[in-house]
């Protein structure tokens, strides 16, 4: 009987897989090529012939192992996404939002800064003890994506999810805050003038960006404090 | 006997594979035996067109391979039908149909005779 593993392994090579699977694979491929050889020499083929004939049949051995490769690397491809971005930017979420709340439950509430603006008075939250925490967060979710193999980018992005998604909400916020000043009649009184002014005017603006600066653009920079030394570190190996 | 176009055969792979698996689980080699024995040879599958197809459908969570003995006492690796890859087939089934049907009306492809 022809060993047809030996003869499998040797034209497709190393393939770089987990060990179990790249086994699996060749294991398999020498079976599909005894039997092929088998079938042949049962016909009356003499076996050099029958084996010479079922290797023929690839044409292409370095296509076929390509494509192997990249069904194997489809996979584990989002496999690896998950492991130093999503899982890491999740663990950064939830810190960050875990944090907020065991504070809001010690009592530390956020120290309001009054501002004027064309006369119109505008409060800019700071959560100081949330804020002093970042860098940690930042540290641990870049240390996280490092550990699984990220990249920089992966590094950066799973730090930076925090505000990322606060930004997000910003962004949305007054959009369907105004699909509802527009769209529900509750708003409107008798006389068709809607009681509730959409505020677009420069003050309220000005106070957008405040809270930006306060909920977004700090805490970005704290997170970033935290994962700049592992930004600049070599990726981890295995 | 006019061969198939690579692309269009690598495109009937999967209605074949699930087809024959839906009838009864088989390992790779009987696989592409059974493809050409039903077809006449006119569809054929190698070791290097038939693997990374298989493989592709696995993941995909259509078929699922396993070893188990095989009728010559040998083990083998069986690939039996997902109920994911069962609820492929009609789809399936229905796209190559409706495909032939537009084929027959602008080129008037009709069925080979045997």
């Amino acid at each position: 009987m022809v060993d047809g593993q030996e003869l499998i392994s040797a034209r497709l090579g190393e393939l770089g897989l987990a060990t179990r699977r790249e086994e699996e694979i060749v294991r398999e491929l020498g079976d599909h090529l005894a039997d092929h050889t088998a079938a042949l020499e049962a016909r009356g083929v003499a076996p050099d012939a029958a084996l010479r004939e079922a290797l023929d049949s690839v044409s292409n051995w370095p296509e076929l192992r390509q494509e192997i490769l990249s069904v194997e690397a489809e996979e584990a491809n989002m496999n690896y996404r998950t492991k130093v971005l999503w899982l890491p930017a999740l663990g950064a979420l939830t810190l960050s939002s875990g944090l907020l709340a065991i504070f809001q439950f010690l009592g530390l509430v956020p120290r309001f800064y009054w501002l004027s603006v064309t006369g119109v008075p505008l409060a800019v939250p700071f959560y100081f003890p949330w804020l002093i925490a970042l860098p940690a967060i930042g540290a641990v979710a870049a240390f996280w994506s490092q550990r699984a193999g990220g990249k920089a980018v992966h590094r950066l992005l799973a730090a930076l999810a925090p505000p990322i998604s606060m930004l997000g909400t910003f962004l949305i916020g007054p959009f369907i805050g105004l699909l509802i000043y527009l769209l529900i009649p509750l708003f409107s009184d008798g006389a068709g003038h809607r009681r509730i002014r959409f505020p677009l005017y420069a003050p309220s603006m000005i106070g957008v960006f405040l809270m930006l600066a306060s909920w977004v653009l700090l805490p970005a920079v704290g997170l970033l404090l935290g994962a700049a030394p592992f930004l600049r570190k070599p990726q981890a190996q295995g | 006997m006019i061969g198939i176009n690579a692309k269009i055969k690598r495109g009937s792979g999967e209605l074949a594979i699930l087809a024959l698996l839906n009838q009864e689980p088989l390992h790779g080699y009987e696989i592409s035996k059974r493809i050409a024995q039903v077809t006449g040879g006119v569809l054929q599958f190698n070791l290097a067109s038939l693997y990374p197809l298989l493989y592709r459908m696995e993941k995909r969570g259509w078929v699922k391979g396993k070893w188990e003995e095989a009728r010559s006492g040998r083990q083998r690796r069986y690939y039996h039908l997902t109920p994911k890859g069962k609820r492929q087939l009609a789809p399936l089934r229905a796209e190559w149909g409706m495909f032939f049907q537009a084929l027959h009306r602008i080129a008037g492809v009709t069925p080979a005779e045997s």
